[in-house]
Formats: structure tokens, C-alpha cells, sequence
């Protein structure tokens, strides 16, 4: 079923190209017939494949390009954008960044008006990528540029950026983070005589110190801020808590079980109760979303603030005195510092894909391929938003301090998990059936934390048990409709935990 | 001459009135073409919608009879927003139209002082966009807030109370900020209403010996009762429409406790994992039913009193 959904895609992008795209080819054909001797080796150097406007194409040509990278504005601007634009005076970019909840909502409006831009992100949309590549959201990339053999050829999985053998999107950035680092005011820290250089590294010792960070500080100031207006932001605490726990994740992969409802998920609701129990939350938590919390963290109402490695870049454009007063990173605390489980994440996905209605895919391919250069990806790193795809990048890129903390510990922590979808690709029709199941995690935590709920063990057995539920009808639904997935797909029995589980894993089964 | 005299007073045909007065219907076509496609046609197409699969991924649905409406049925948020919408309206409507007319009684009067003032200072919430309205509330009750601040040094409580993130206070202090926000312009009904009714009924009241109380029973109370259907059926379409106050000032939450049937229908078409436009426009469609339903009990409920006062 979504093989043919696949092949109808492809067929839809050969269809749309223009005339001028086909001399486009035809000429690159010719001039790299007639170049042949000279190249070395054109395949697999990471090259245009057309010419069209990006080889000097005379038609004036406005790429429309959609993304939530607030941290990377001037980057883009500056090192992409104008840099193009200057080499091709014909094309212009016109960037428009949004916050990912409005862009979800953004691109779905205009995918069914037609007017979706040529280049997008697709964070807010919840759902996987190859549910979007099923229902003909993109063009294959290697249509137009050759990325098998760029920077970031390396990193393609199957599922992931290749759909049917075809090249959709590229890792930009690197899949080894996660948002639950404490980043610390350290000018807060020092008034408090907390040394900031001592990391927490146990639940107790960081209760601890936020004990220290709210009493030892102005009236006003406290030691946490946990934005609970936010349900996906209290999810992604519970959960990792939780893997510092043992957690596995929300599926353990050797059975393909969701163990929400397991003890390290326990463990930190309980962990999570006491925080709040001890007065270290901002009592105005309740009402805040991440990027309040970020602003009031700014402010000095609150010594730390758990979230992503791209807090820094954000800082940077918004608040940018909140950087230079001082800023450290602490690794996420587990139970026992010497059994520390890890936590695990997806290999990255593509963070910028092509979208179905572009009219110039040849040029916008050829501009989302500056990206894959080292010195684009070093640069990258320097912006300090996610870490790049080369993660090594960050060592000689020009970084704060904390931020290269914060990667050496992501290092430390994070492990890449299975993705049933590498394994099959027609699991994404499982995952296009599933409808969500309410309350989730995130806002069982927040009836929790907000005095509404109690029982927290029942709210997330019963979690645990209508998810399990509904994917079982969802497989049965989707088997229906053609797809050849079973259980079994969620089953990894070679997993292990500590290490990541790449393509030679796959490949084993 | 028979036949001329005849003619002012024959029917005109269709066709010809349109092709006499085509002018009147030249005129009125922005007016036909934007009511069509601003709202006839978005009416229309959810009650379509509503009988379709439509994950907001695809670019069309698939027909599915009833089914998103038996799933609504038996969805227990739908129910939960559904009723946080009721209690808004119930709430919130009684307060914003009596406490609008209170303010109008002692601001229509002369000897009121700072009268153009305090209708000014009542009416600026009125212009002020509900989204900012939403933001600033976040931060008056917060529980560092002013609001709290005052309580607590006051000693009329002793901790502070988290208004917008305690499940049991966000519904209501939602519908406190919308009176508060839109009472101006009830106020604004209101002092147009008490400016019909004749000085003339006050001053013969006041020579007959009748008090303030007297006045306001007898003859503001019953000339007002036709504005006040009015008023109150604006003010219900109001509170009905209070989408971008909830979303900034709570989301819907804390767990789902100020989540209105806006919100929800929101949340199921952007903002679930496979966004459900069917779903969301059934739960629009369904709502709207069940509030007709009710808005038509709620006329023969009327309509039987007002049979009952007049039998009397």
C-alpha cells in the first residue's frame, strides 16, 4: 500500500518537471558529458545533478523556505541565503521562521491551499516523516542533487530519509541530545554558594542543591522552573527521569512492550511530586509554556531551567545578557551516578524536507545541499541550536563553554534506539492509524503537579493499556488496507541498551 | 391611457425587475459573495467534513457516514469541554449583562462624577486584543503576581492560590478576565438603553413619592426588558467565542479543567498526532446542535413564563 503511495509520489515529481528543468537536464547532461574527463568522479561528491537556475538559470526564481530555527536566523541569512543569492543573482530566499506549533498548523493550511513553501522543517507536525512521504508531502531530493556521496551521505537511514530507495531529506543535525539538561544561572549559583562547576549528578544531590538555589537566593527567585502549561514538556521530563531510571524509553525494544506504567516511570512521577513538595518549582509554573519559562529564567526568577542544548543560540537572539551574566550545564542527574541508564533517541531525522509543490525543485534541492559543507556544518555548530550531524564539529567550532559541556555529556547519555519504521517501512501506516490517547504521560504529570490527579499509577497504567490497545487495532487496520506489518516489527531482540543501535543491527535481523 | 395607468400596479416579472433594478443587486453582491464565502460556505462545508476520515495530513477525506459522531459520543473530552463551555456561558453571561447594568444605572446618572472618565476606563479593555489581554492576566495571576500579592498582604489568604494553574480556579478565573475584558461594551448597550426611556416617567415616579428602588423596579426594570434579550443573546454568542482569551491565558488546562469546546476542536484538528479535521468539524457540528437544543428549550421556557405573566 505505501509502496504504491511511494511510486505515485516519484511519478508526481518526474511529472512536474518543467520544460525548462528538462533542457535544464539535457544541457547538464551534454556539459558533464563533455566535462566527464575533467570531474573526479562526479557520484557520490555530493553535487547538483540539474542545472536549472542554480546553474544560472536567467528566469527570476523566489524560493520560499519554512522553519522554527530562531537561534539560526543570521546564519541562514548571512552564510546560506545571500552567499546563494550573490552566486545566482536570480534567486531570492524569503525565510519565514515560526514557533513549531504555529508552523504545524501553518503547513497544513497551506498544503491544502497549494501554497506550501519549497523548503520546510516539519517540527509541530507530530506525526513520523514517512507517514508524510506516504501521503505525498515531498519530492525525492536525488531527483535534483546527489547526497549519497556529500558530508552527510553516511548518515541516511532507510525510513528515515530514504523512502522507497529514494533520497526525501538529509540529517542536518545530530540525533545524540536531549532536552532535559539543567542549564544553570550561574550568577543566581554563586550568590546561593552553590559552586556551579560541581555538577548534581544524583536525584538527591539535586534536590539538594535547588533546595540551596531557592532559599539562598532573593525573595522571588527560585530554584526550578518546570513550565506546566506545556503537556509535551512535562511528558519529555517523566520520561527522562525515567531512563536515567532504566527506563528503556516508552517501548522496551526486546519485547516491543510500552512500559509506561513501569517502576522507573514510577520513580520519577514520585521524583517529580517531590520536587514540587520541597518548594523548589516557580510557583508560576502552572502557567507558563517552555519559552515563558526560558524568559523568567532570563529574568532571574529561576536558577535552573531543564531544556535542550539549543537554549544558548535562543539566549543569544533574544536575550543575550542572560548568556554573558553566566550560564553552565549541568548532565541530567539519575537515581545512583554509578548506574546510570541512558537515554535513548531516533537516529536524526531530516530537518528541512522538499515540499511536493515546489516549482522550482531543482534550485531549492541545490540550496538545502549548501548545507552538507564542513564549514556550513562547523558554522552550524557555532550557532549552538541543536549540535550538528558531525558532532566532532562542536570541538573546533567557536562555542560557550557550556554548550560543549552539554555535548560531551549528550554524549555520555544518549543512545540511538530501533525504529520499527527502518526495519518497515509499512509501519508507518500503523502509525498513521493510531489516533492519540488521552490523558498521555505529559498531562497526567500535569494533573499531578497541578493537584487534579492523585493516582498517578492508575492514570498511567490505563495510558499504557489503551496504547497498547489501540496500535494492536491500528496494525489490524492497516493490515486491512494492504500493509504487511505485525507486532513482531516492534520486537528488537538484539537490542542492548548501552550501545547505539545502528545499521549493522539492522542488518542482523 | 387605460393601459398606462394600468401598468404602475401590474406585478413585474423576475427577469425584468433585474434587468430594471440591476443596480440594487450590483450593490449588494460584496455584501451576497462575502456572507457566501466567509460564511455559508464554512457552514456548510463542516457539516461535510464532519461525515469524513480526514487525517489533516491528507489533502481530502474519505466519507464515513456517522461515525465521527459515535466516537464523539462516547469521547469523555468532548463531554469535559462541551461542559466547561456551559458553565462559561451559564457563568459568565448573568455576570458580564448584571454587573454591566449596575455600572450603566450609576453612570447614567448626572450627579455621578468622573462619569466620561470612568466609561472610558470601563470601555479599553474593550479594544484590547484578547490574545495580549490573555498574556498580561498570566502575569497579574500569577502566583508571584499582583493579585496574589495584595491577597496575601492583606491577610484575606495566607498562600497564594495558582488562579490559572490549579484545575479547580482556571475555568473561573478565565470567565472572570472575559467580564472583565468585555464589560464595556455591555455597558455601552446598556447606557444606550437607559437613554430612551423619558425623563419625564422619573420625574412623574418622583412627584407621586416613589424612591430609587421604586424608579428602578417600575420603570427602568420593565422598559429595559426588551434590551435585555438582546444584550444577553449578544453577550451568549460572546461567550462562546473566547478562543484566543483561553489559549493564552491556560491552553484548556491545567488537565483539561478550562479546556472550552473551541479549544478542543482546535486541538483535535493541529494539534493531535494525526490531526482529524472529520472529527473536530463533527465535534463543531455536534456542539452547535446541542446548543440550539438548548436555545430552544430555553425559548419555550420563556415563552411559557411570559404566557403565565400575562394569564395573571
Amino acid at each position: 500500500m505505501s509502496a504504491g503511495r511511494d511510486t505515485h509520489s516519484v511519478a508526481d515529481a518526474r511529472r512536474r518537471l518543467s520544460r525548462r528543468q528538462l533542457l535544464g537536464h539535457a544541457g547538464g547532461l551534454a556539459l558533464t558529458a563533455a566535462a566527464l574527463p575533467a570531474l573526479p568522479g562526479c557520484t557520490g561528491s555530493g553535487t547538483p545533478r540539474s542545472r536549472g537556475a542554480s546553474d544560472g538559470d536567467d528566469g527570476p526564481v523566489t524560493i520560499q523556505w519554512w522553519d522554527q530555527f530562531r537561534p539560526l536566523t543570521e546564519l541562514f541569512e548571512n552564510e546560506l541565503f545571500a552567499p546563494y543569492s550573490r552566486q545566482h543573482p536570480n534567486v531570492k530566499v524569503q525565510r519565514r521562521q515560526l514557533d513549531a506549533p504555529d508552523l504545524a498548523q501553518a503547513l497544513q493550511l497551506a498544503r491544502r491551499s497549494n501554497q506550501l513553501p519549497d523548503v520546510h522543517s516539519i517540527a509541530g507536525l507530530q506525526t513520523s516523516a514517512a507517514a508524510l512521504v506516504a501521503t505525498g508531502w515531498f519530492q525525492p531530493i536525488d531527483e535534483f542533487v546527489d547526497l549519497e556521496g556529500s558530508p552527510v551521505g553516511q548518515y541516511l537511514y532507510d525510513g528515515i530519509h530514504r523512502f522507497e530507495g529514494r533520497v526525501y531529506t538529509f540529517p542536518l543535525f545530530s540525533g545524540q541530545w536531549h532536552d532535559g539538561t539543567p542549564w544553570l544561572n550561574t550568577a543566581l549559583a554563586e550568590q546561593a554558594g552553590v559552586d556551579p562547576a560541581e555538577v548534581a549528578l544524583t536525584w538527591d544531590a539535586y534536590r539538594k542543591v535547588l533546595r540551596q538555589l531557592t532559599t539562598k537566593t532573593p525573595d522571588g527567585v527560585y530554584g526550578l522552573l518546570m513550565p506546566m502549561q506545556e503537556p509535551g514538556y512535562l511528558g519529555s521530563r517523566l520520561s527522562t527521569f525515567a531512563q536515567t531510571a532504566g527506563a528503556p524509553g516508552s517501548i522496551d525494544w526486546r519485547t516491543g512492550e510500552y512500559v509506561w506504567a513501569s517502576e522507573p516511570f514510577f520513580e520519577a512521577m514520585e521524583y517529580l511530586i517531590a520536587l514540587q513538595r520541597d518548594g523548589v518549582i516557580h510557583p508560576g509554573s502552572a502557567s507558563m509554556a517552555p519559552r515563558d519559562a526560558r524568559a523568567r529564567w532570563a529574568a532571574g526568577q529561576g536558577a535552573v531551567y531543564m531544556w535542550g542544548p539549543w537554549i544558548i543560540g535562543g539566549l543569544l537572539v533574544a536575550e543575550p545578557e542572560a548568556v554573558e551574566r553566566g550560564i553552565a550545564a549541568w548532565r541530567i542527574p539519575a537515581p545512583d551516578a554509578n548506574d546510570r541508564g541512558f537515554i535513548h533517541t531516533e537516529p536524526a531525522s531530516g530537518p528541512f524536507w522538499l515540499s511536493s509543490q515546489s516549482q522550482h525543485p531543482d534550485v531549492a534541492a541545490d540550496l538545502m545541499l549548501q548545507m552538507t559543507t564542513d564549514r556550513f556544518l562547523t558554522l552550524l555548530a557555532g550557532a549552538m541550536d541543536q549540535p550538528p550531524i558531525q558532532i566532532n564539529l562542536v570541538e573546533e567550532a567557536d562555542v560557550h563553554e557550556a554548550y560543549r559541556a552539554n555535548v560531551e555529556f549528550m554524549r555520555q547519555d544518549v543512545r540511538q534506539a530501533p525504529v520499527p519504521q527502518i526495519r518497515n517501512p509499512d509501519v508507518a501506516d500503523v502509525l498513521v492509524e493510531m489516533q492519540d490517547i488521552h490523558p498521555n504521560p505529559g498531562e497526567i504529570v500535569q494533573a499531578v503537579l497541578t493537584g487534579s490527579e492523585s493516582n498517578y499509577r492508575a492514570a498511567l497504567r490505563e495510558y499504557n493499556d489503551k496504547l497498547t490497545a489501540e496500535r494492536d487495532r491500528a496494525i489490524k487496520a492497516a493490515r486491512t488496507k494492504g500493509a504487511e506489518v505485525s507486532i513482531d516489527d516492534w520486537v528488537f531482540e538484539n537490542w542492548d541498551p548501552a550501545n547505539d543501535y545502528d545499521q549493522a543491527k539492522y542488518a542482523e535481523l | 391611457m387605460d393601459h398606462m395607468t394600468a401598468t404602475p400596479h401590474r406585478e413585474r416579472s423576475t427577469l425584468r425587475r433585474l434587468r430594471e433594478d440591476w443596480w440594487i443587486y450590483l450593490f449588494l453582491l460584496p455584501t451576497v459573495v462575502g456572507y457566501g464565502a466567509y460564511t455559508v460556505y464554512p457552514l456548510v462545508a463542516s457539516w461535510w467534513y464532519a461525515f469524513l476520515d480526514w487525517p489533516g495530513f491528507a489533502m481530502r477525506g474519505t466519507f464515513i457516514g456517522l461515525a465521527n459522531f459515535k466516537l464523539l459520543w462516547h469521547d469523555d473530552l468532548f463531554w469535559n469541554a462541551f461542559t466547561n463551555s456551559l458553565v462559561f456561558l451559564i457563568i459568565s453571561v448573568p455576570l458580564r449583562v448584571g454587573l454591566a447594568l449596575a455600572l450603566a444605572i450609576v453612570l447614567n446618572r448626572p450627579s455621578t462624577p468622573f462619569r466620561g472618565l470612568f466609561r472610558t476606563l470601563l470601555f479599553l479593555p474593550v479594544v484590547t486584543t484578547g490574545a495580549i489581554v490573555g498574556v498580561v492576566f498570566t502575569l497579574i495571576l500569577d502566583a508571584d503576581g499582583p493579585v496574589n500579592l495584595a491577597l496575601v498582604k492583606t491577610a484575606l489568604i495566607e498562600e497564594p492560590v495558582n488562579f490559572l494553574g490549579n484545575a479547580g480556579t482556571s475555568l473561573y478565573s478565565a470567565i472572570g478576565v472575559w467580564v472583565w475584558k468585555w464589560l464595556g461594551i455591555t455597558l455601552i448597550y446598556w447606557l444606550a438603553a437607559l437613554q430612551t426611556i423619558p425623563h419625564e416617567l422619573y420625574e412623574a415616579a418622583r412627584i407621586d413619592g416613589a424612591g430609587p428602588w421604586r424608579e428602578f423596579r417600575y420603570i427602568t426594570l420593565p422598559l429595559l426588558v426588551p434590551f435585555l434579550l438582546i444584550i444577553t443573546l449578544i453577550d451568549m454568542v460572546g461567550a462562546l467565542n473566547v478562543f484566543d482569551l483561553v489559549m493564552t491565558l491556560t491552553g484548556g488546562g491545567p488537565a483539561f479543567s478550562s479546556e472550552v469546546i473551541e479549544v478542543y476542536i482546535y486541538r483535535t484538528a493541529f494539534q493531535a498526532t494525526v490531526p482529524q479535521l472529520g472529527y473536530a468539524s463533527a465535534a463543531a457540528v455536534l456542539f452547535g446542535l446541542l446548543t440550539m437544543v438548548l436555545a430552544v428549550l430555553q425559548a419555550i421556557g420563556v415563552r411559557s413564563v411570559r404566557r403565565g405573566m400575562a394569564a395573571r
